[in-house]
């Protein structure tokens, strides 16, 4: 039926992209599921990220290698595909550098933007962050050193030195899945804390919160720059697999895409929010293997899975309506202190509650 | 008395016209159980309201432990040893009855997020914690509820929790609002024992707004009466009770 099913291959690609979506839905989780603050413009923090590692890293290769060319010219362009790949631990440098900026970069534009609008009310929040998200992409489109529509190509995948290709692709997997995994721990020991309780709080009723001493605004802020950081790592990682970005990745398409892998997999669970991912990215990268096969061309693979996508979360919110994996309460050592003071008194004899 | 630990001086709070407060000047001592009265809408709730930073006074002045606390955000005031609780009890829904007592005792090594991923540096005060709140929530009847949502709570139990999450803070000042409102007769009773014990034993201090003046008149050292915004009466409990000016506030209405 399918003459050219290249199932590792697809399963490598399939991979990369839960990856990557999955860093961005455990993110959106944090802020939307766990604090209650609607984030819009989550794209925005995912192509800051990415045009960083886009920029950082073709004009690092033209200066190390004193090419004059700008990088979106076909000069540029030529040379960046001469030199990438010339040196490991050029391409590993900019690479690790591109992570670690990304994160700072992107967190710190979450916090920065997010802060003054935390005191004006939630609703505030989430259309600053859309309108934000839509002016830097504008501004992209027209910015030409960032190579304005056309963007930027020709970045180092950092394993360019490896000769072959298909390696060198499920390298690059176990990376992405390598960073998915250290979200996902972190954003689940924090859920589980004492922090991920002041988190509930304030997104089940913020004013009491703040009345109990918390600092609301400032939980907020912290949330919103783990969250962007986040994202701004997941769109370093898209830059270096797509090896090109160009603004018209980065629509607020992309966002509610995100947004429904949250709904999908469970509001409130981070590992509900990877389940959702894998779902949605599954379905995007079975429609763009098998599409060509068909030789359909009316329907865009496009249109298919935005289809697809609103039955699945129509159906699972009918019958599930906490999503896949629901929400669950907090688990921290309390419950363990519970249950021995609950077991004592058991052996005690006297049930339960001292009257 | 002993100094007073929180002043109020000319306190006003207007809601457009509505003068909620107006100009309302008093002292809570040191170890003092005081209670706060008046029939409803006399400005009881809006006066904890604005001693606690919830809202910002159009006149006057709020002075706790020798600082000027007006204007500081309601989780300053917290967070300087003067707790208050709701009126209608404002629980977290989605927290069960523990998390909603484990949540107000304030700089939780785990609550600061570069601490939190790392259970051990907080699992020993967060043990702590859970026992303190077991201890409490059994004291008052309520040790079977430690799982449950507060949604599945009646009135009077969430009314206990909401005073439960203030007791188990270390604060120095409480601000209840009508602790004993819905509560079984007996428990109001034992609450009230129980924050003499606490002023006694541990040197706090409480201000309660009560409607029950059965249960109210017995346990406090003082008592002020506010009626419209203003300070009508203030003395003893047996000298508030037999001043006509009470006596017609409350029937008056
Ligand atoms: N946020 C507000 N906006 C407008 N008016 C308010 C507000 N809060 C209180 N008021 C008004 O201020 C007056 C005093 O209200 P307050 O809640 O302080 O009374 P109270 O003494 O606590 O009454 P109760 O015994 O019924 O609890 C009332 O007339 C009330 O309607
Ligand atoms: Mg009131």
């Amino acid at each position: 039926m399918l003459p050219s099913f290249d199932a590792f291959g697809f399963l490598v690609s399939w991979g990369t992209f839960l990856g990557i979506y999955a860093i961005l839905a455990v993110s959106l989780n944090l802020e939307v599921g766990l604090t209650g603050m609607a984030n819009f413009g989550k794209v925005a923090f995912y192509g800051i990220g990415a045009y960083l590692a886009a920029s950082l890293s073709v004009y690092a290769v033209l200066a190390v290698y004193h090419v004059a060319a700008a990088p979106y010219t076909t000069e540029g362009i030529i040379a960046l595909g001469k030199y990438g790949g010339a040196s490991p631990a050029l391409d590993l440098g900019i690479f690790a550098a591109s992570l670690v900026l990304g994160f700072i970069i992107a967190g710190c534009v979450g916090y920065l933007l997010t802060y003054p609008t935390l005191r004006v009310g939630p609703a505030f929040l989430g259309i600053t962050l859309l309108a934000f998200g839509e002016l830097l992409r504008i501004f992209l489109l027209n910015y030409q050193p960032l190579g304005a529509s056309k963007g930027l190509s020709g970045i180092p995948h950092p394993f360019l030195w490896i000769p072959d290709p298909v390696l060198r692709e499920r390298l690059y997997v176990l990376v992405v899945l390598g960073f998915l995994a250290v979200t996902l721990w972190f954003a689940e020991r924090i859920t589980n804390s004492p922090f991920g309780r002041v988190l509930k709080a304030v997104r089940d009723d913020e004013v009491a919160a703040l009345c109990m001493g918390k600092h609301v605004p400032r939980v907020k802020a912290t949330v919103l720059f783990i969250g962007s950081g986040m994202a701004g790592v997941a769109g370093v990682l898209l830059a270096f697999y797509m090896s090109s970005v160009n603004p018209n990745m980065f629509v607020p398409a992309v966002t509610f895409n995100i947004w429904a892998m949250v709904i999908l997999g469970g509001m409130g669970n981070n590992k509900g929010a990877v389940v959702g991912a894998a779902i949605i990215t599954f379905v995007d990268r079975i429609l763009t293997f098998i599409t060509p096969n068909l030789g359909i061309t009316i329907i865009t693979p496009d249109y298919v899975r935005w289809m697809i996508v609103g039955i699945l979360i129509v159906l699972v919110l009918m019958f599930m309506p906490g999503g896949l994996v629901p929400e669950k309460p907090i688990k921290t050592p309390a419950w363990e202190a519970v249950e021995s003071l609950e077991k004592e008194s058991k052996e005690g004899g006297s049930g339960g509650d001292e009257a | 008395m002993t100094k007073p630990i929180l002043e109020v001086k000319d306190l006003a709070k207007y809601f457009g016209g509505v003068k909620a407060l107006d100009g309302v000047t008093l002292e809570v001592p040191e170890r003092g159980v005081i209670g706060l009265i008046g029939p409803n809408g006399s400005g009881k709730t809006t006066l904890f309201n604005v001693v606690t930073g919830f809202y910002v006074p159009t006149r006057g002045e709020v002075w706790y432990a020798g600082e000027r606390i007006d204007g500081l955000n309601p989780n300053e005031v917290f967070l300087k040893g003067l707790v208050r609780t709701f009126q209608i009890p404002r629980l977290f829904p989605s927290l069960t009855v523990l998390e909603n007592v484990l949540l107000t005792p304030p700089r939780q090594v785990g609550e600061r997020v570069l601490t939190a991923p790392f259970r051990s540096k907080w699992e020993e005060q967060e043990k702590e914690l859970a026992r303190k709140a077991v201890a409490l929530l059994r004291k008052f009847g309520l040790g079977e509820y430690v799982r449950a949502r507060v949604s599945e709570l009646s009135a009077a139990h969430m009314k206990m929790i909401e005073t439960i999450r203030g007791l188990i803070t270390d604060a120095r000042v409480y601000l209840l609002d009508e602790p004993a409102a819905g509560v079984a007769y007996t428990t109001a009773r034992e609450l009230f024992t129980f924050i003499r014990r606490l002023r006694d034993e541990e040197g706090l201090t409480f201000f309660i707004i009560e409607h029950r003046l059965e249960v109210l008149m017995d346990f406090v050292d003082y008592v002020y009466v506010l009626h419209n915004g203003r300070l009508l009466s203030e003395g003893k409990p047996d000298e508030v009770m037999s001043d006509p000016k009470v006596i017609e506030a409350y029937i008056g209405r």
